[in-house]
């Protein structure tokens, strides 16, 4: 009964994320029922062609990506909680969303800050994931070189928080510089948004997703036995040093991708790990990492869906929307007494 | 004949801070055998840590070599190192949902796949492992919600459960009451006994430790690690070398430490056993001699001084601070 449980939960959970999925695709300017959306993909008769359009070109994409960062996400923010053993680490405390932001303001910003004119203003969203990636991997890269000479977890966790400070503060020197209308575009990229990409992006977020995940697979057992702490870990045969390569590798592809590609979208990352917790009420990884990607997937889904209701034609910023969900969660945790001794 | 399951050699040990060495410890020489309890003693800060770590593995000596089995312990990979050598460390941060079941299972990491599932082996090592701690009735129990005691045999019994030849443990009854640091030690020793397995335990409890190790590594500053039955040491009197400078010994018939009496000036006959005690409460209450002889009876105790008849140590002592 002990080992079953856990497994139904996780069989629930993906019920649940096939519900958000469905309700995620169904709202929108258009209203088109689940049925007809079932229908649609499973018959290929479509009532409208431009509901076709819709769904498949805008609607299908969109709620791909926001599966694919919910997940990457929160996969993200459990291994950098488990391995600095802090509930409140997320996937971005080595800077990589300040880096990705950093690529993209110097794309956005900088042309206007120096007068030059780049990209003729209209900014392709290829060139925007290009930034991002190449701004994240670059702090990410400084951060690693900072890793290779500390040996020890807590310090790796400030001199990450030191760089995103840094590379944050290099953006506003930037954005006090520029110009209006490009200020505009980054703060715009900046509130996050899952919709935009098109199929063959979607394609390349989902690899990057899918390999940034195998080193995840692989050290599962690290992951537990890192629960421990890290002499612990050692004193298990585990290498901490080699997991702390395998987990910059795989948040940098996770979080720098989603990022490039979707903008910083807050909270998932360390919000979902505690749900997973609290719900599953385990610290074994083999159930907490499906746990994570799950609840991950389906509350980025609902909080894109919540995010198109108030008025319909209207969405608002993914990031704002986790942010207004992540916020309460996080808090109501604090809150709990329990809190620490659940961690 | 025991086997000898770590021996050190000539170690020098110490940290080496860029170019410069810094020597901790030096000329050690030790024997951990198969089914003994040993126990390190020494001051806080003379490098019982260090000398742990490089029994570990985790530091390289600057000179001479750790022998576990035979084989110096460079030579060990991580994993296989993990396979002769489990530890419980003084790690006060524990996952509090995770349940004593689970932390014993993960004993099992070194020797499960990858995916670190367990089969039906390591299950029984495990069960075993909480039955020899007597953790049983604690398996689905969380972290956080037992008491100290129970977590530490819990760490106990995971060590177990990793089930190499060699356990060290680094104060493992600090913070602990009475009864549990007893329990504690007396179970590392059935361990050693049932299990045939070299445990090492670092303590400040000399009594408890007197009454459960087979043998005693000293280490203090400025000498070279002594080791030998407990028994031998008390009697050289080297137990001592605990002790430096001049106002504690090590009372060779009580069995305890005490402060040394400076020559107290008491007459006290009756029991042997209460006349100790009659005289530490005077000595405690700064009361070096008493002209008079004092008596002191049985069934039921009292105490005669000076015609007059107290029936508690207190009494007596309060009248002759007041006098």
């Amino acid at each position: 009964m002990k080992t079953t449980k856990p497994i139904l939960l996780l069989l629930a959970a993906l019920i649940l994320l096939v519900l958000s999925f469905l309700v995620n695709v169904s709202l929108g300017s258009v209203s088109i029922s689940p049925s007809e959306i079932l229908s649609g993909i499973f018959t290929g008769d479509w009532t409208k062609a431009s509901r076709e359009q819709i769904i498949l070109n805008y609607r299908f994409p969109k709620a791909l990506v926001a599966i694919l960062a919910g997940i990457g996400l929160s996969i993200s923010g459990l291994q950098m909680q488990t391995f600095f053993r802090n509930p409140l680490a997320g996937p971005f405390v080595l800077g990589i969303s300040s880096g990705a932001g950093l690529g993209v303001a110097i794309l956005m910003l900088a042309g206007s800050a120096f007068g030059l004119a780049t990209f003729g203003g209209a900014i392709n969203p290829w060139a925007i994931a290009i930034a991002g990636t190449l701004g994240a991997s670059l702090v990410l890269l400084t951060v690693s070189l900072a890793a290779w000479k500390v040996k020890d977890s807590m310090t790796l966790l400030i001199v990450g928080l030191m760089f995103g400070s840094a590379v944050s503060a290099i953006i506003s020197v930037l954005s006090y510089f520029s110009g209006a209308e490009a200020l505009k575009l980054f703060t715009i990229w900046s509130m996050g948004s899952l919709g935009g990409l098109v199929w063959d992006q979607v394609w390349v977020l989902g690899l990057v997703i899918s390999i940034g995940i195998i080193p995840v697979i692989a050290s599962v057992k690290s992951y537990n036995g890192m629960l421990l702490g890290e002499s612990y870990a050692k004193s298990m045969g585990i290498n901490p040093d080699r997991l702390r390569w395998l987990m910059i590798l795989s948040t940098g592809l996770l979080a720098g991708s989603i990022t490039a590609f979707c903008g910083p979208i807050a909270f998932i990352g360390i919000a979902v790990p505690h749900l997973a917790r609290m719900v599953w009420k385990t610290s074994d990884h083999r159930i907490l990492f499906p746990a994570t990607a799950l609840i991950g997937a389906s509350l980025l889904l609902l909080c894109d869906a919540v995010g198109q209701l108030p008025g319909s034609a209207q969405t608002l910023p993914i990031n704002a929307v986790t942010s207004l969900v992540g916020a309460p969660i996080v808090i109501s945790l604090v809150l709990r007494k329990n809190f620490s001794k659940e961690f | 004949m025991k086997e000898a399951s770590i021996v050190g050699t000539n170690l020098t040990l110490g940290y080496a801070k860029g170019k410069v060495q810094k020597e901790i410890l030096s000329g050690l020489n030790f024997e951990l055998f198969e089914g003994e309890m040993c126990c390190l003693l020494g001051p806080n800060g003379v490098g019982k840590s260090t000398l742990v770590k490089a029994i570990l593995g985790q530091l390289k000596p600057f000179e001479g070599d750790v022998l576990l089995r035979g084989k110096p312990i460079s030579t060990y990979s991580n994993e296989m190192l993990a396979k002769e050598l489990s530890v419980v460390l003084t790690e006060p941060f524990l996952p509090g949902n995770m349940t004593v079941g689970q932390l014993v299972a993960m004993g099992r990491i070194p020797h499960t796949s990858w995916t670190g599932k367990l089969e039906g082996s390591d299950q029984e090592i495990v069960n075993n492992a909480l039955e020899a701690t007597k953790t049983a009735y604690l398996r689905d129990e969380r972290l956080s919600e037992i008491s100290d005691g129970q977590r530490q045999k819990a760490l106990i019994a995971r060590a177990l459960a990793q089930d190499g030849k060699v356990m060290v443990l680094d104060e493992p009854t600090a913070h602990l009451d009475l009864v549990n640091r007893y329990e504690i030690m007396h179970l590392l020793r059935e361990i050693s006994k049932s299990h045939g397995k070299s445990i090492l335990v670092v303590t400040h409890d000399l009594e408890i430790a007197l009454e459960t190790a087979d043998r005693f590594w000293l280490l203090n500053c400025g000498t070279p690690l002594i080791s030998g039955l407990p028994e031998d040491l008390v009697i050289s009197g080297r137990i001592n070398q605990l002790l430096p400078g001049e106002s504690f010994r090590f009372s060779i018939e009580k069995g305890r430490i005490e402060s040394k009496i400076e020559s107290l000036k008491f007459d006290i006959s009756g029991p042997s056993e209460y006349i100790s005690w009659v005289s530490k409460a005077l000595e405690k209450a700064g009361i070096k001699e008493l002209p008079e002889p004092i008596e002191v009876s049985k069934d039921p105790f009292a105490l005669r001084y000076k015609g007059l008849i107290y029936k508690s140590v207190e009494e007596f002592v309060k009248q002759c601070v007041t006098e």
